[in-house]
């Protein structure tokens, strides 16, 4: 496994839990608060998130996550709060720059989804081998071949990174030269970028004959080297998360009433 | 007649995908190396439309957003896997429809596909992060037309136009040039209307 992923084991009872669920999660994070419609069920789904990570070892694992954000959500805190539509309200200025109330509030609550999306995803992607959500994939029905396509990603990226590393040094030594004035910069894409392209392309031309060698497509059942221990907890995290999206929904039909 | 979606599932558009997605990745890095403001991260979905068809090429965009969204925890990127799967299929589309023959032809192709992405994304950025997309020059344009007045979805329009054009304009140029070098015994493994003559 490169360090492409972010999934790291740290035998945490998270890190035990089957996929699913933790993908079930991410979707009761994500809709329970748009569903629900109030901005309170925000900060209660991320300080969730935060717990959660906390259980599995990994908040400090999420924050560099969570910091790549922030820029983003400063922008849009700057664009809503002075230049929103609905504004009216006056709340603040500093200097010529006049901030307004429903620009502000419409901006927190964007930058809050996307906190709580990020939050819970993290939940999910620094707990879960990617091997281990392909398998069950697999299990449940998803075809082998779809199984194959992702995880030789995983050993793709690697490998192309090692060639695009090696080509650089290359191209640089031939005196290619990669910083400087915009166009200078755009010069040396192509050289950069076409050899590596050109030797995976050509590269999947050997993989395809070995894969075919090998029985690749044939149709018959495929069968598991790994056999995973069911955890207890699955069915009635499960049971309760859903529980809580048809709860939330309900309140908010009776509430429209 | 010429069918444009007819699609060959061998092993060999198999190992294409992983490698395209890999392609992806790549030019994603190369263009944050060589601190380029474009994002070059579908040229890989490009190949995967040119050579396997649009089906391949949609399947391509998709899956890249869904699995670095998955693995490397940016849920931004998972949101833009129905823009991704728009270019591939796009791209796709106007590949078999020989708009990738000639260099002023895939010029068209790219504007094509280049369109897709901006409807497609316009409306996710508007639901998502109130038009905004993130890109330096794009959001500034963004900022300028709130300040004019003007509507929130014509300015994110503007801001999306901007920025994907040019974006896969330069995308589809390395293309063409990638597949014009590539040589036939791989160009040919992905022809859907090869024949296969048996000597036997």
């Amino acid at each position: 496994m490169s360090d492409f992923s972010l999934y790291v084991n740290k035998g945490t009872w998270l890190n035990k839990m089957h996929p699913y669920t933790k993908l079930l999660y991410i979707l009761a994070a994500i809709c329970i608060p748009v569903i629900g419609g109030k901005l309170w069920l925000f900060p209660v789904m991320i300080l969730c998130s935060i717990c959660l990570l906390a259980c599995g070892r990994t908040l400090r694992r999420a924050l560099p996550l969570v910091a790549f954000s922030f820029t983003l959500i400063i922008v849009i805190f700057l664009i809503q709060g002075l230049f929103n539509h609905a504004n009216e309200t006056i709340l603040f200025s500093i200097g010529i720059l006049t901030f307004y109330k429903e620009g502000l509030l419409y901006a927190t609550r964007i930058g809050l989804n996307i906190l709580n999306m990020l939050l819970s995803f993290a939940v999910f992607v620094l707990t879960t081998s990617p091997m281990e959500l392909v398998d069950e994939l697999e299990k449940s029905g998803f075809s082998p071949k779809f199984g194959y396509i992702i995880n030789s990603v995983f050993q793709i990226i690697p490998q192309m990174m090692k060639s695009k590393d090696t080509i650089m040094d290359a191209q640089r030594s031939r005196g290619m030269e990669t910083e400087g004035k915009l166009w200078v910069r755009v010069k040396a894409l192509f050289p950069m970028i076409s050899p590596v392209v050109m030797s995976s392309l050509v590269n999947t031309r050997e993989r395809a004959i070995a894969l075919e060698v090998r029985g690749f497509g044939r149709k018959n059942k495929k069968t598991f080297l790994y056999e995973r221990p069911k955890h207890k907890g699955d069915r009635a995290i499960g049971v309760f998360l859903v529980l809580m999206i048809i709860a939330v929904t309900v309140w908010r039909i009776v509430s429209c009433l | 007649m010429l069918n444009v979606f007819k699609t060959k599932l061998s092993a060999a558009t198999i190992v294409l995908i992983p490698a395209c997605i890999g392609i992806n990745y790549l030019g994603k890095l190369i263009a944050s190396v060589l601190k380029l403001p474009l994002w070059l991260d579908s040229i890989g979905t490009c190949i995967g439309g040119c050579l396997g068809g649009p089906i391949i090429g949609a399947i391509c965009g998709a899956l890249n957003n869904l699995i670095y969204g998955l693995t490397t925890g940016d849920n931004i990127t998972l949101i833009y896997a129905l823009t991704s799967l728009g270019i591939g299929l796009v791209v796709g589309i106007l590949a078999r429809l020989g708009f990738m023959e000639t260099f002023p032809k895939s010029l068209i192709c790219a504007v094509g596909g280049g369109l897709a992405a901006v409807v497609i994304s316009t409306p996710l950025n508007i639901l998502f992060w109130g038009g905004t997309t993130g890109n330096v020059w794009g959001d500034a344009l963004f900022t300028l037309t709130q300040a004019q007045g003007m509507s929130v979805a014509f300015g994110s329009f503007l801001d999306e136009l901007v920025v994907d054009v040019p974006d896969k304009l330069l995308t589809v140029v390395i293309v063409y040039l990638l597949l014009k070098g590539a040589p036939q015994k791989l160009t040919s493994l992905y022809d859907v209307n090869a024949e296969v003559e048996r000597l036997d």
